[in-house]
């Protein structure tokens, strides 16, 4: 067990922004925590890592308990923080080779790691730059780059793709499952759901500081009684016919907001068959049928009844 | 008026970092005006400030005796030991600015019409010594017309002399046109003073606000919106005249609540305009500065810089008649300068006629074309930047 | 892990701009504007000439001893007056416009007329009284013996100088130099723009980039250590700096005691550093806020220290005695001022004294603050 976190509370005031949270993460696992803005999952980073004070509960890093002083603990963690945090007055070799420094006094070592880190965000051609010269990617490619020079055991994420784009986005995800097969363990906080889908082996979905569900992608979206959805634009149909499609077999809800019909279905074989057999039978109008399979947002909305895009 | 609104919000946000000035500006004037209270009332008759000094004497002969008495109407004496530090502290702590010696023997040797001298230890540059260093002069001097000139005379007949010499004197007319009971040295620091923070302020705000406002995507939006650009630049030029105003106008206030009993006359008047008149002026400068500063971190620097750079060398801090002449020739670079005079000048009016307030108004002439040319100046940066 | 800190610290620094600006730049400028403004004050060339009128009437033409010494006096270039003759009328004139400041009328006694007490009116004063008082001396002798006229018109020529001025002290009491001083102790208390920003980098409620040392696997007083050492290196190296400049720029006098008035001057920078370190760590708000409230509290440090006035100085001696022992920027100024002035130490030793127990208290509140590792909010 990597970490481990036991029924831990925080309260700013009258708001608690970490509910009775309890939390694994295994070795070797891309552990993803998912939710919208605010629903605590910078305050729980923050309490692992013991930089905030909480109210209640256990953390354990590497099987020891963490506190401010756990020197041993720290050295193997590499952490990326949700604003960018590098010194405008240092170079990109500079502001790695100092973070680095500070995990790695040997300084052949770091020299190598320096350079490896640099290499490995794509910064080889602005080591020489200072950080007000680079764009907001590049500029969050060296906020990670500060992060892992040193090679650490775990490495905390947190939101390290806000405002970055594309092709950015796409580098850093590719270099945090890359990081993942060298060995490391990774906590990874987003509310981007497709990342957290792409990257993350395990995931837990926070709101208002409770974890709603863990596991694995297949396992929440398991969790929830849903197979399919089915989509058909339609301009008309009767209410009777309506009425008729939510009784077919498998089908959970059927709602018809024109010019969609939408129609969910539970898990089975064969769902949009029926309901593209009965569509013809019924001779209703229609133009595009398409069929989705849920994703992380349907799980979210099924758990907390709204929205997790922010 | 989203503009102008918008204006007055970004210059709320400073008010924090203003207001240090300002209280600051306050607290000196408090103290200024505690210190200047004493000064108030000596203006009725006249009078000479009698200076603290302390007088050792290392002989008593009658000659001394007699010094000592015509010494006592100038200065006042302050039994002080016989005390290496215990001198160095009463001048350095200024309970005396003069300390005299009388060495052992003088009074023989100055009978026999040796030359001798006196010992002084003084506080430099302190205008009531120089009263003590003529009237001991003055003494002696006379004394050694009658020990030349009548051989063998006593030194108790020499002192009868001495005594009725120097009762003799000019009698003294005090002509004044205007009520003596009002006194403008500290309406006159502290409208010099206000040059100085009056001008933090407004730099400090004019140029948070342009930072704001000529930041180049809010620029831009602006350029979009279906507001007339004149309309934008009137909402945008009453803002800065209602903040330079109001600035003014509170640091104006204080004064007169500060200094109510001295206000009430034509004096406190052209005082106030002549602040207004500065105001514009430094709004000019803040103008110009909002349209060169870059970064909001330089703000505080070129602030500081320029405040106390033009408060050091045009009279501010530094009485002008203290200023050297190469000072003076940069400081009339400056409209602080023109400023501190009109306000100098303004202290002494005593006469309302044109004659007496042309020079004045000059000086607030001069103060105002330097605010076209800071503003002349603005808009030439400003049209520069634009096309950047 | 000391050298790198240290370094990377050292590198930082010298790099930002904002802070090399206002822990040297600032006060090298400062140092130029007073030297222009003070210029004078030190060459003594600081009496003009008073404009004076007289009343031309019967009196004064016939009056010829005190018509010869007034035209003496209003001659050549250190001249006392500039004498103008009018008529009465006119001279009233001018009297009212401030032209000039006060006119003589050759009466039984002099008289004179001015608008106001102060220094010129006295010094014309002083003169005639002179005069009427020489002239009565020459009256009593001439009663005793009326032989002696020639031999008296050729004595009274010559006065003389019966002061000679001594110095009580080490070195000459000056008054230009408190302004310098003022400006050095101002110099090292805007060192704490540096200790300034050691705390905002190391506490992780104030930066993210905090946070990210604080999860580094190295003790919080280590790294505060080594970073202040480095913050201080800095600051004594500017200071030394500015010294050099005074001293031989400006040629401003420390006295023969320089050994002392470097150790003050790393005292001092060490105080200022920890000042705004405490700053810092007290004052929760924006950068803005804390860099006004440093620049704040030391302006008016220097100024009751007197740097813009220097009376000012002496006004609180005197009237708030507790004040000046309370601002260290005052004690500092002092301080430079005793080594210069005193040729004992008592009195340095007190201001020093203060001055590391403020230091304590500078140290001791930023530690008992920053010693939390755990924070409450970030």
């Amino acid at each position: 067990m990597i970490i481990e976190v036991n029924n831990l509370v925080k309260r700013y005031g009258d708001l608690t922004a970490v509910d009775h949270l309890s939390l694994a993460v295994n070795d070797g696992e891309v552990f993803g925590l998912l939710g919208p803005n605010g629903s605590g999952k910078t305050t729980t980073i923050n309490c692992i890592l013991s930089l905030l004070e909480y109210d209640q509960g256990e953390i354990e890093i590497f099987g020891q308990p963490m506190t401010p002083e756990s020197y041993n603990i720290k050295r193997d963690i590499g952490i990326v923080m949700q604003n960018v945090a590098v010194y405008n007055e240092l170079t990109v070799y500079e502001n790695i080779d100092y973070f680095c420094g500070l995990y790695i006094p040997n300084n052949k070592l770091r020299k190598k790691l320096v350079l490896e880190a640099i290499d490995f965000v794509g910064l080889d051609e602005y080591s020489k730059f200072y950080p007000k010269k680079l764009s907001g990617g590049l500029l969050r490619r060296l906020n990670i780059a500060c992060g892992i020079a040193h090679k650490p055991k775990l490495i905390i994420l947190d939101e390290p793709t806000v405002a970055v784009d594309p092709q950015s986005r796409n580098k850093i995800l590719e270099g945090i499952l890359e990081l993942n097969r060298q060995g490391a363990t990774i906590i990874y906080t987003s509310h981007y759901m497709e990342e957290v889908e792409h990257i993350c082996s395990r995931i837990m979905i926070l709101d208002k500081g409770k974890a709603i569900a863990t596991g694995t992608n297949g396992e929440l979206k398991a969790m929830i009684n849903m197979g399919e959805k089915i989509t058909v634009q339609s301009n008309y149909m009767s209410a009777e016919q309506l009425a008729k499609i939510s009784q077919l077999p498998n089908i959970v809800s059927a709602e018809h907001n024109s010019p969609l019909l939408v129609i969910k279905s539970s898990r089975g074989t064969n769902n949009l068959e029926t309901v593209l057999d009965f569509i013809k039978k019924e001779r209703i109008q229609h133009s595009k049928i398409y069929s989705e399979l849920p994703t992380l947002n349907d799980v979210f909305l099924e758990l907390t009844g709204k929205e997790l895009r922010d | 008026m989203q503009v102008f609104r918008l204006c007055l919000k970004i210059l709320k946000k400073q008010i924090p970092s203003m207001l240090i000035y300002i209280i600051i500006f306050l607290a000196i004037a408090l103290i200024m005006s505690s210190a200047t209270a004493n000064e108030q009332q000596q203006d009725n008759s006249f009078t000479r400030a009698k200076s603290n000094m302390a007088l050792i004497s290392e002989e008593n002969t009658p000659l001394i005796d007699g010094f000592k008495q015509e010494l006592g109407k100038v200065a006042n004496f302050v039994e002080l030991p016989d005390d290496h530090e215990a001198l160095q502290d009463a001048l350095y702590f200024r309970s005396v600015s003069y300390i005299l010696r009388v060495p052992e023997g003088f009074t023989e040797s100055f009978m026999q019409g040796e030359n001798v001298q006196l010992e002084k230890t003084i506080v430099p540059n302190s205008i009531s010594n120089t009263y003590i260093d003529l009237c001991i002069d003055q003494y002696f001097n006379t004394a050694r017309l009658y020990v030349q000139q009548m051989e063998n005379i006593s030194q108790e007949s020499l002192v009868q002399y001495l005594k009725s010499d120097l009762a003799v004197g000019a009698s003294v007319e005090l002509k004044t046109v205007s009520d003596q009971s009002v006194n403008h040295n500290y309406a006159n620091y502290y409208f010099n003073y206000l040059s100085y923070s009056l001008l933090s302020v407004l730099i400090l705000g004019m140029a948070a606000l342009m930072l704001v406002f000529y930041d180049s995507e809010l620029k831009r939006r602006n350029a979009c919106s279906p507001l007339s650009s004149k309309s934008v630049n009137l909402q945008f030029i009453l803002a800065i005249l209602v903040f330079t105003v109001l600035s003014c106008l509170i640091m104006v206030t204080f004064c007169i609540l500060f200094n109510f009993k001295n206000s009430l006359n034509l004096n406190t008047v052209y005082f106030i305009i002549n602040s207004f008149v500065f105001a514009v002026c430094g709004a000019g400068i803040s103008f110009l500065i909002g349209n060169l500063v870059k970064s909001h971190n330089a703000i505080p620097a070129i602030s500081n810089v320029v405040t106390l750079g033009l408060c050091f060398i045009s009279g501010v801090f530094v009485p002008l008649e203290l200023l050297g002449n190469t000072a003076i020739k940069i400081a009339s670079f400056t409209p602080t300068y023109w400023f501190v005079k009109a306000n100098n000048q303004i202290a002494e009016l005593t006469q309302f006629g044109f004659a007496d307030v042309e020079p004045i108004f000059s000086s607030m002439l001069i103060q105002i074309g330097f605010a076209l040319a800071f503003f002349a100046a603005a808009l030439v940066v400003n049209k520069k930047r634009r096309f950047d | 892990m000391f050298a790198h800190i240290f370094i990377y610290r050292l590198k930082c620094l010298l790099r930002d701009k904002e802070t090399i600006f206002w822990t040297l730049l600032f006060p090298l400028l400062l140092a130029v504007f007073f030297n222009i403004a003070f210029a004078n004050l030190n060459k003594g060339e600081i009496f003009k000439a008073i404009d004076i009128a007289i009343v031309d009437d019967v009196n004064y033409q016939s009056n010829q001893y005190f018509k010869t010494a007034l035209n003496e006096a209003s001659q050549g270039d250190d001249r006392l007056f500039n004498l103008t003759v009018a008529s009465k009328e006119k001279a009233d004139q001018l009297l009212i416009n401030n032209s000039i400041s006060g006119y003589i009328v050759v009466e039984n006694p002099i008289n004179l007329v001015v608008n106001r007490s102060g220094l010129n009116p006295n010094i014309i004063k002083s003169f005639i009284d002179n005069y009427m008082q020489t002239v009565s001396s020459v009256n009593s002798i001439l009663l005793a013996d009326p032989a002696k006229q020639q031999e008296l018109l050729s004595s009274l020529g010559n006065r003389q100088q019966y002061i000679k001025e001594i110095s009580g002290t080490a070195a000459e009491p000056n008054n230009i130099l408190n302004y310098f001083y003022t400006l050095i102790a101002m110099a090292c208390f805007y060192g704490g723009f540096l200790g300034m920003r050691e705390i905002t980098d190391i506490q992780a409620d104030i930066s993210p980039l905090a946070a990210r040392i604080n999860v580094a696997p190295v003790h919080k007083l280590k790294t505060i250590i080594s970073s202040m050492s480095a913050s201080l290196l800095i600051h004594l190296t500017e200071m030394l700096l500015l010294l050099i400049f005074l001293r031989f720029v400006l040629q401003v006098d420390f006295g023969s005691k320089i050994g002392f008035v470097i150790l003050t001057t790393v005292i001092g920078s060490i105080a200022g550093v920890t000042f705004g370190a405490l700053i810092s760590a007290l004052v929760k708000k924006s950068e803005g806020i804390k860099v006004a409230i440093l620049i704040g509290v030391t302006m008016f440090g220097s100024f009751l220290a007197g740097m813009m006035y220097q009376n000012m100085k002496y006004i609180v001696a005197q009237k708030i005695p507790v004040l000046s022992y309370l601002n260290p920027v005052n004690l500092l100024t002092d301080a430079f001022y005793c080594l210069y002035y005193y040729d004992t130490f008592s009195r340095y030793a007190l201001n020093m004294g203060i001055l590391s127990i403020f230091i304590v208290i500078f140290c001791v509140g930023t530690y008992s603050i920053i010693r939390r590792r755990k924070y409450a909010s970030l």
